[in-house]
């Protein structure tokens, strides 16, 4: 009888110990592989360990529509020469310790990031536009000189060289760092789980670093908009390649798994609602070197253009990776223009005339030529390979070319391209921040080709620094029009992911947007928080 | 045999200084460095800073005897990649399961393909000789991740019976030990099989037969040891091999072992990381090829008197 009152006894108390356990709420992820050394995306953003952004909220982020929404910062304005810009933070924030979260962390994260060698650190020249940074991270200028100023707790002051209407949308990659740690434990702050401290919806469990996989719980101290509607957040790297990934999601280890293009079908037919298309924001283009033969002849380049059959390249080769591309913009992008796109058509006729017209009949006499592309993983190894192929095959057949293909590791492409060691390559580029002049930036003014096409450059620069939105877009829009009529690039696709989601997955970040897509893995700050799980 | 221990230990500390050498030669001639990434590369001001403060604007040669001085104290320095440990504290978190997986794989699939070799050896031109030798054939050139690929579907899958992948609770074990154990068993079954079919056509195995020894003494007594050799040759370094972590193991199964970090510590120039495995590895050969020596010589005198039949 004792032994039967005991077990019942235990058998309560492992029942009581486990139902909230049970109650619990747990996604298990996949994410992006990075090394993972520090726990801090204002340290190192290519090195950082697994959502290490997630921990911390950004001044401002976007929603699935992609609309800039206020997060630390609840209001923001411009000084009439559009040159400062005010912040007012959101009052009570505090960091996971118990500390206010104050303008200072969010000014010191950037000083901080202008003087020790932030491998992001271009980001807040090219895109952001503060003032002195170039000559701070030169290290020409002393780090009081940047126009960054904490006018009180609350306040936060940004001033640009020029006038940059965008820089809110900028500001969704500005994190604070806890000024208070990293006083006390400089770098190292953020390489263990014990020192780390958050000021955004999720706090920091365990991070294997091995794998860099992390586990993420709901913040208790977070009292910013887009609390976590999820208790725990497992994230594991491992489960990024498909491979590994979709076996995992049907044994259910995971809540959702990337697709690669041989799972797409099989997936789709097991679970037709648990199908989700995610915008990567990104292009794939060819770009020349415009300087010399052959491609310095703009028919060359119309040629090859209008050569392109993109339809037939993302439904067969490409399937359900890539859409096709007419702009340098992706659909959904703030400022995409779908009148430019829709210029993007197949026409051999007209591919044939314009390298007719540049001395080229048929292909005859036309050197032969090898497009340079670059070795790597994720999306672009998937799609950029087979794409290269199929052009060199359609440019044989359309324009009589003979084209080789080379892969090149990163580096040397990138060497390759900046001093022009070749004349063609294929060229993926994926946003930095949502603001159209991040993808106009790359070709104003040298920018990433060494492309120097002046009435370009002024539609660019004008756009730039134009406050009414409107106005900016029909700057870019006629900008964009130059870039197409002077065939400065070839736009190709935009790649997208695939991914299942399980059925147990709901809330409005598992709905797919206006035009479809599911912010599964850009957008982290709102999916996750915008995530439940029944 | 005291002498000849003596003699190969001090063998294994020249060869352990040479391959060291070689080594931190091979690594510094890869072109690029640890701070010369893909995406956006440090600028020139900062990776001064950052090398001088790691010591790498000095000369190789002092690099080199740095490095092996801290070594000898068993100082392998602080890996890049995770500057908040030591390369040791690394290793030994790293090492935790590809150690349980891969030498639980060894340990259990040797057995195993030993039993299968003695069973094909024992009933040559048989099924059962077909069947282990098909086994042995497939578990040797079906690469690893397919094996695994195919464990995880029926087991985790379709059956339902296992986890799929992950780390922790020791169900998620099972299926990566039986991917790492098909090598060991399908080795071992083939070496164990010649070795003994070899040695049972050796003349004093029908002397044996002619006195009127049971069948099973003179296999288990006299044929199993006269065909160790050969299998105490490939014991410990496929135990090494496999116990250090199978890159794609790892991956498939997504255990967080020591497999991936001897590719990202070449890709990153982790130098200190990779300086560090490629020396474990360098002594963990020496050393096994010591003890499978010491064991040769117990198994067969001839050769610690290096004399001739």
């Amino acid at each position: 009888m004792n032994i039967v009152l005991k077990a019942a006894a235990a058998l309560a108390v492992a029942t009581a110990l486990t139902v909230p356990a049970l109650a619990q709420t747990t996604i298990v992820a996949p994410s992006g592989v990075t090394t993972g050394t520090y726990m801090d995306y204002m340290k190192t953003v290519y090195a950082r360990a697994t959502l290490a952004e997630l921990l911390q909220v950004p001044l401002a982020t976007f929603d699935k529509e992609f609309e800039l929404t206020p997060m630390a910062a609840e209001s923001w304005s411009q000084s009439e020469d559009g040159l400062t810009w005010t912040f007012k933070l959101r009052p009570g924030l505090v960091w996971s310790d118990g500390e206010p979260l104050t303008a200072e962390d969010y000014v010191f994260a950037l000083q901080r990031a202008a003087t020790t060698g932030y491998d992001f650190a271009w980001y807040w020249d090219f895109a952001g536009g503060i003032k002195g940074w170039k000559e701070v991270t030169e290290g020409k200028a002393d780090v009081s000189t940047l126009g960054l100023k904490a006018v009180d707790d609350l306040t936060i002051e940004v001033t640009t060289n020029a006038p940059k209407p965008y820089l809110p949308s900028v500001t969704s990659l500005w994190y604070p760092v806890p000024k208070h740690v990293v006083d006390k434990l400089g770098d190292d702050w953020a390489l263990n789980v014990d020192t780390v401290v958050s000021s955004g919806p999720f706090d920091l469990e365990s991070w294997e670093k091995s794998n860099n996989s992390v586990v993420l719980t709901k913040s208790d101290t977070y009292t910013g908009p887009w609390q976590a509607q999820i208790d725990r957040l497992e994230v594991d790297p491992t489960l990024a390649a498909p491979e590994v990934g979709l076996p995992a999601f049907l044994a259910g280890d995971a809540d959702y798994s990337f697709l690669n293009t041989g799972q797409v079908p099989v997936a789709t037919q097991r679970f037709p609602d648990g199908i989700r298309k995610n915008a990567v924001f990104a292009t794939s283009y060819i770009s020349f070197d415009m300087d010399s033969p052959p491609f310095d002849n703009v028919d060359v380049r119309r040629a090859l253009y209008y050569a392109v059959d993109r339809a037939e390249l993302t439904s067969t080769v490409l399937k359900d990776i890539a859409i096709p591309a007419g702009s340098i913009l992706p659909p959904g992008y703030p400022g995409y223009n779908p009148e430019i796109a829709a210029q993007a058509v197949f026409d051999p006729e007209k591919a044939k005339e314009h390298l007719a017209a540049a001395g080229f009949p048929n292909g005859e006499g036309f050197p032969e030529i090898e497009i340079w592309y670059r070795e790597e993983g994720g999306y672009n190894g998937a799609i950029v390979p087979a794409m290269a192929q199929y052009l060199q095959a359609e440019f044989k057949e359309v324009l009589g070319i003979t084209m080789n293909i080379r892969v090149l590791p990163g580096q040397d492409w990138m060497d390759g391209l900046l001093n022009k060691k070749n004349n063609i390559f294929i060229a993926p580029y994926e946003y930095d921040y949502l603001d159209p002049s991040n993808f106009y930036g790359i070709f104003y003014n040298g920018g990433r080709h060494g492309y120097h096409v002046q009435e370009y450059d002024d539609l660019v620069a004008k756009a730039d620094s134009e406050p009414v939105w409107e106005e900016r877009l029909k700057l870019y829009a006629q900008a964009e029009q130059v870039m197409i009529d002077q065939a400065e690039i070839v736009p190709l696709v935009h790649p997208i992911t695939i991914a299942v989601i399980s059925d147990q997955l709901g809330g409005d970040a598992a709905t797919p947007n206006s035009l479809g897509f599911t912010p599964l893995d850009r957008l982290g700050h709102y999916f996750f928080t915008h995530l439940t799980k029944q | 045999m005291i002498l000849y221990i003596l003699r190969r230990l001090l063998s294994v500390a020249v060869t352990f200084f040479v391959v060291s050498l070689i080594i931190f030669l091979m690594m510094h001639s890869i072109p690029g460095g640890p701070f010369d990434g893909n995406d956006m590369p440090v600028s020139a001001a900062v990776r001064e800073q950052l090398m001088s403060r790691l010591g790498l604007d000095q000369p190789l040669w002092v690099q080199y005897v740095r490095y092996m001085t801290g070594v000898l104290q068993f100082d392998f320095g602080v890996p890049y990649q995770s500057p908040g440990e030591t390369v040791i504290q690394l290793l030994s978190r790293a090492w935790i399961p590809s150690l349980v997986l891969g030498g639980l794989g060894v340990l259990i699939g040797t057995p195993l393909g030993i039993l299968l070799g003695m069973a094909a050896a024992l009933n040559r031109n048989t099924w059962i000789d077909y069947l282990a030798s098909g086994f042995a054939t497939l578990g040797l050139t079906v690469p690893v991740f397919v094996t695994s690929m195919l464990l995880i579907l029926v087991f985790a899958v379709w059956l339902n019976w296992l986890p799929a992948s992950g780390w922790g609770k020791p169900e998620r074990w099972i299926l990566p030990i039986v991917a790492y154990a098909a090598i060991p068993i399908a080795t071992y079954a083939r070496y164990t099989r010649s070795a003994m079919l070899d040695t049972l056509n050796r003349p004093f195995v029908t002397v044996l037969r002619a006195k009127g020894l049971s069948e099973r003494r003179i296999i288990f007594q006299h044929v199993l040891r006269n065909s160790a050799i050969p299998m105490v040759t490939v014991f410990l370094p496929m135990f090494i091999g496999t116990a250090t972590g199978s890159i794609f193991v790892e991956a498939m199964f997504r255990v967080p072992g020591l497999g991936a970090y001897f590719v990202s510590s070449i890709q990153t120039r982790d130098y200190p990381l990779e300086m560090a495995l490629m020396l474990m590895i360098t002594f963990m050969y020496c050393i096994a090829y010591l003890l499978s020596d010491i064991a040769y010589a117990w198994l067969n005198p001839r050769i610690r008197t290096g004399g001739s039949q």
